[in-house]
């Protein structure tokens, strides 16, 4: 019986060697075994169905958060004037901005800022659909409740990653929101009242 | 291929997305490995199911000393021998060493004609398919094969020998097919 010549049969064998072939199992199969060994993290997409003032503060944390880390750090750049609104920016636009440097980021957060700040004092000094005094009260009594458990979280995720960005992102956003809150309590309750903890 | 360091913490923490990207992007080559070892689709799918378990399993021990896919593809040869030699499909290669298994034509094989090498390697006995991939396809030296099979170096040439034999007979019919048109190619015209 004959055989393939040796060089025929290498050439089998390097065509077979750069072959890569479909694959065995469809995704489905493999992530259904996966979810049952608990490789894969089961989606939560009701995530905030919890208290509603959680959510409230969880919302002021991530605006308030953005702020604080661009005046935080803006403030150490050499853009002095980056921290006054510009006359000729919109104050809330529908398309996304883009950015071409890091400074013109952190230029645009500080606007922002400054907006925040500045909308949030004339609502609370205008807005005559705001509840109650004891409305209000109640709600930035929670909302500064929330804060303070983010606050501890993100403080004692600090001891054990000082230098991670995303904790400290999140340490600035809850430390700005939560002086924001104390702010707003202090405008509808004498502030002898409060007593805030390791503010 | 580079992985991405947030792709592979995502998928460490469980990120069925970034798992999915892992997977899209070896099962293709991770995959082909285990189908040549076991030569056996059916039961390359079951054991490739538990290779990529494997995988994902022993996703926070990587350390990217080396690249994932060589990472990965050392997890699937490991995976599918152990695999095979539950099923006893490789418990033979001893024995197989001894004698010149690889060198016996059953009657079936007077007839089959082998169209690829990818078909020609499912004749082989468990044991010598194993070498043959192992060395021919996935450039295992004989040392890593022995370690690999629990066999000795020599015993791993000799099994390649003997299955490159029987694999250029069972393919002789592609010499002879080429022989032939290059024959006629070169006959002469009256």
């Amino acid at each position: 019986m004959s055989h393939l010549s040796e060089d025929r049969f290498d050439q089998l064998v390097s065509a077979e060697r750069a072959r890569d072939g479909a694959t065995l199992n469809s995704w489905e199969t493999i992530a259904r075994r996966a979810r049952e060994e608990g490789l894969i993290r089961e989606s939560h997409p009701k995530r905030w169905t919890g208290s509603p003032w959680l959510r409230a503060a969880a919302a002021v944390v991530i605006l308030a958060g953005g702020i604080s880390i661009g005046r935080w750090s803006f403030a150490a750049s050499d853009l002095s004037s980056a921290g006054q609104p510009s006359p000729s920016a919109p104050v809330a636009s529908a398309t996304p901005a883009s950015f071409s440097t890091v400074e013109e980021a952190w230029a645009t957060l500080d606007r922002a800022s400054a907006d925040y700040q500045s909308a949030s004092a004339f609502l609370a000094a205008n807005n005559n659909q705001a509840p109650g005094v004891n409305d209000s009260l109640s709600m930035y009594r929670a909302r500064l409740a929330a804060l303070e458990q983010l606050m501890n979280a993100t403080v004692t995720a600090r001891e054990n990653a000082p230098r991670d960005p995303v904790i400290n992102q999140y340490y600035l956003a809850a430390l700005g929101a939560r002086e924001a809150t104390a702010q707003q309590l202090g405008a509808v309750r004498p502030a002898s009242n409060l007593r805030l903890k390791g503010f | 291929m580079l992985i991405d360091q947030l792709d592979l913490r995502r998928a460490i923490s469980g990120d069925e997305r970034a798992l999915q990207r892992l997977w899209s992007q070896h099962a293709p080559h991770i995959d082909a490995v285990v189908g040549r070892l076991c030569g056996d689709p059916e039961l390359a799918a079951d054991i490739s199911q538990e290779v990529w378990m494997q995988i994902f399993r022993a996703l926070p021990s990587y350390r990217g000393d080396s690249q994932f896919g060589t990472w990965a593809h050392r997890i699937a040869v490991n995976r599918t021998l152990n695999a095979l030699r539950k099923i006893r499909r490789i418990a033979k290669l001893e024995v197989d060493i001894e004698d010149d298994s690889a060198l016996v034509e059953p009657d079936t094989d007077r007839t089959f004609i082998a169209e690829s090498i990818e078909q020609a390697m499912t004749r082989l006995s468990p044991g010598a398919r194993a070498v043959f991939v192992l060395h021919d396809i996935e450039g295992y030296t004989h040392g890593e094969i022995g370690a690999e099979l629990g066999i000795t170096s020599g015993g791993s040439k000799s099994q390649l020998f003997k299955a490159r034999a029987k694999l250029r007979k069972l393919l002789a019919h592609l010499v002879d097919e080429s022989t032939s048109v290059a024959g006629k190619a070169h006959v002469a015209p009256v």
